[in-house]
């Protein structure tokens, strides 16, 4: 070691040293800084003192799943249903047709790291490629003796964790997709999920007639009549995760369909071609033209949410404020306008099976009597109902009242179509609605308007109100919500009075604070009652760059 | 004694510090050639103005560059190489190893955490160029190349009376002999056996296994088992239904009623 003294620079130098005989392979491991690593971390003690104290906490093997893969599978093994020779034969085939399969390399599997045990977290690091290929990474360790040793890296392996949490496969993924825009509790999706896998996992196999049968039977079909790619090592992990029995069970339910699935497959392809055939090896196209229960995105998502539902609404789970405002929107709208009944009777279905519909009216209810028989009357309509492809809210062609027709300008983000004869079974059971529901259920105008759907119309702020803005919590009596409190919402003078006292608007801004969305108003409703409003308060104008400013002085 | 799988964390426990450092593809060439102890070289560290400056010399005796093909290079690699240092943001890097020190035990050990990446980078140099200029040389050499001929080939093969390989195929098969029909049951014996261990042959399997004559086998094949035209395994022979006991058989059997 020499040092060299220099006047603004001092150095040291140091001897670089590259070991020869290496028996060790360096690697190393990247983890995302967002992880939060730590390594000494894991030297931690464990708690328990057995005579032994737990120091190492830290394991880590290679992921061998995809050794099937590579490896081919073993399906008969033994004397039945085996030729003699099988093997050589497939291979010669194989080697015929040019099909050169890649070889199974444990250097090159991914790693499986476990902190702590089974509880602690995992990790799991991909081999990343062309690390080695165009530079050479080295280590460079200080010895205690000063000089530096530099050892060659031999691979690179990233590790991500490893969701401990349960997440939805691609198909469940595809579905809660396609719910996006109605689903708002998003807590619910997993609980229902978990549910699902509850009642598969204690249940038998053959058991097609519980709720859930339904959706099995679509996988099941899903998984003889369209093969999907999935995971293999999703397979794997799940069934050697032995901290939940149930998910055991239900997961070994689709791997057996999915050896199954295989199987046929296999045969299928026997039967096709002789050796001399060079049949395909993936197996995706053969089941094209089977038959599947049914094709449509809508209508299976919607069976399956209302099955969902029908779960969530079998115990009385997380419910969700928007669910729970959702009946006392909806009794309320039904009392106004029929069309609004059937919409939100679309809603419902879509949301709830009508049986559970009605099991929910009559325990969520807050002071209505009347749910009894709005859900009677909903359940047949929703019956008829189940069958709706697009569920929209009908174009209403008069209506009741100029309500109808302004509620429906009054919603943007509504789907628009709707077939005629749907809406004439709907408005039947929604006129026997009216007639047995009388009693203005008020309640909820004022729920907080960001929890519910887009579907929902904006706000509940009844048609026959709409003429008494000043009376709008008067005809509330009996919902405890009636206060308008939580949103400057409702167009009352109060609130026009506190805008102008505060600052001088002009018109405009005064139309943008009571936003049609959020009044339930139309823009006509709104003008009018804006200007009766700013009548009554008779506020001081004032120009501000050619505008003309109202505003109060108090 | 640590068991397969786990990690002797040792080095992550004392927390130490590596520095991860890129080194250009010539460079470890040179430092694979290094001999004795492994001294390939010095580094250099020093503070100018606060900045740490880190560089490395190659040593001497390991500037000789041995191209590809037979005469000698002439390039020396350069000798001055400054390192650029990098931060280690974004990621965590650990350092791990394997040691296989016994056959399929794998010992695996946490070195430490990097703490420093550094580029090696060449000094630009003369000599640098002409390592450069000779690698691009040899990169831009097509893999194949087309040569012309002045004289066609003539020492694969000559013509022949016979093949070598027919030759012994005759010969084999005339030591061989014809097959000889042995005794009914001996052959039985000997098919029994073959199907306890598959359940479908060919003929010529069975044929290679008995080494009867295909007419006499045939016969006996008659007898016992059913040839299958159709179906997944196609022309190929198996035992009659109440000859065969295999084990799986017998459970989906079970199964189905």
């Amino acid at each position: 070691m020499t040092s060299l003294g220099g006047s603004s620079s001092s150095s040291t130098e140091y001897t670089v040293r590259v070991p020869k005989n290496n028996s060790k392979k360096y690697s190393i491991m990247a983890f995302n800084s967002g992880d939060k690593v730590n390594c000494s971390t894991w030297t931690q003690a464990s708690g328990t003192w057995t005579g032994k104290v737990m120091r190492r906490q830290a394991r880590m093997e290679r992921d061998m799943s995809n050794r099937r893969m590579y490896g081919g599978e073993e399906t008969e093994e033994g004397a039945a249903g085996s030729e003699f020779g099988k093997k050589q034969r497939e291979e010669a085939r194989r080697k015929k047709f040019g099909i050169v399969t890649r070889e199974f390399k444990v250097e090159d599997q991914p790693w499986i790291l476990k902190i702590n045990g089974k509880a602690g977290k995992r990790f799991k690091g991909q081999k990343k490629g062309g690390v080695t290929e165009n530079a050479s990474y080295y280590i460079f360790t200080q010895c205690p003796d000063g000089a530096f040793e530099a050892f060659p890296v031999n691979g690179w392996y990233n590790f991500v964790p490893q969701a401990k949490h349960r997440t939805l496969t691609a198909e469940e993924a595809e579905e809660e997709w396609g719910r996006r825009n109605k689903v708002v509790n998003h807590f619910s999706i997993m609980l229902q999920r978990r549910l699902r896998e509850q009642e598969r996992g204690p249940d038998d196999e053959d058991e097609e007639g519980e709720k859930g049968g339904k959706k099995k039977k679509k996988k099941k079909g899903a998984r003889g009549g369209d093969l999907r790619i999935h995971d293999l090592e999703d397979d794997l992990e799940l069934s050697s995760d032995e901290s939940d029995s149930s998910r055991e069970e239900g997961d070994n339910k689709p791997k057996k369909k999915e050896s199954v699935a295989k199987g046929k497959g296999k045969k299928k392809k026997k039967k096709r071609g002789s050796d001399s055939e060079a049949n395909e090896d993936s197996d995706d196209g053969d089941y094209e033209g089977l038959e599947v229960d049914y094709m449509s995105d809508e209508s299976s998502s919607e069976e399956e949410a209302g099955e969902e539902k029908a779960k969530s609404n079998k115990e009385d789970g997380p419910k969700g404020i928007d669910e729970a405002s959702d009946t006392e929107d909806e009794s309320e709208e039904e009392k106004q306008n029929e069309e609004e009944g059937k919409e939100e009777e679309e809603e419902e279905e879509g949301k709830k099976t009508p049986v559970q519909m009605e099991k929910k009216k009559k325990r969520d209810s807050s002071g209505e009597s009347d749910t009894s028989e709005d859900s009677d009357i909903d359940g047949e309509a929703a019956s008829a109902l189940f069958m709706v492809k697009k569920r929209t809210p009908p174009k209403r062609g008069g209506g009741r009242g100029s309500g109808g027709s302004s509620r429906t300008g009054s919603r943007p983000g509504t789907p628009s179509i709707d077939s005629a004869s749907t809406s004439n079974t709907l408005r039947a059971a929604a006129s026997k609605l009216e007639q047995g529901k009388r009693q203005v259920l008020g309640g909820s105008s004022d729920s907080p308007a960001a929890k519910r759907l887009k579907m929902e119309p904006g706000s509940t702020a009844t048609t026959t109100q709409s003429p008494a803005p000043s009376g709008k919590s008067t005809p509330q009596p009996p919902s405890g919500k009636s206060t308008p409190s939580s949103s400057d919402v409702q167009l009352t003078e109060e609130a026009v009075r506190r805008y102008l006292i505060r600052k001088p608007m002009t018109t405009k801004d005064l139309l943008k604070k009571f936003q049609t969305k959020r009044t339930g108003l139309s823009s006509e409703q709104t003008v009018n009652v804006l200007a009766q409003i700013l009548k009554r308060l008779n506020p001081e104008r004032k120009n501000v760059n050619d505008k003309m400013h109202f505003y109060l002085t108090e | 004694m640590s068991e397969k799988g786990e990690v002797d964390l040792t080095g992550a426990k004392q927390n130490t510090g590596v520095w991860l450092v890129k080194v250009p593809k010539y460079l470890s060439q040179q430092w694979a050639k290094a001999s004795g102890r492994g001294e390939v070289g010095k580094l250099r560290i020093g503070k100018n103005q606060g900045k740490a400056e880190v560089s490395f010399t190659l040593n001497e005796d390991l500037t000789m560059i041995d191209s590809l093909g037979d005469k000698p290079s002439g390039v020396r690699a350069p000798r001055d190489h400054p390192f650029t240092m990098q931060t280690v943001g974004g990621q965590t890097l650990a350092v791990f190893t394997e040691t296989q020190s016994e056959p399929s035990k794998d010992k695996i050990a946490l070195e430490g955490v990097v703490v420093q990446r550094a580029e090696c980078r060449p000094a630009a140099s003369d000599n640098y160029m002409k390592l450069k200029r000779l690698q691009i040389e040899e990169l831009s050499k097509p893999l194949r190349l087309s040569q012309q001929l002045e004289k066609a080939v003539t020492t694969n093969y000559k013509p022949v009376a016979n093949h070598y390989n027919n030759l012994e195929y005759e010969r084999k098969k005339k030591e061989e002999g014809k097959r000889a029909r042995a005794d009914k049951q001996q052959v039985l014996d000997m098919l029994f056996s073959a199907f306890e261990k598959h359940q479908y042959y060919n003929i010529k399997d069975l044929v290679d296994i008995t080494k009867q004559p295909v007419s006499y086998l045939k016969e006996i094949l008659r007898d016992i088992g059913i040839y299958n035209i159709k179906g997944t395994h196609k022309n190929t022979w198996e035992l009659k239904p109440e000859y065969r006991h295999y084990q799986g058989e017998e459970e989906a059997k079970e199964a189905d009623d």
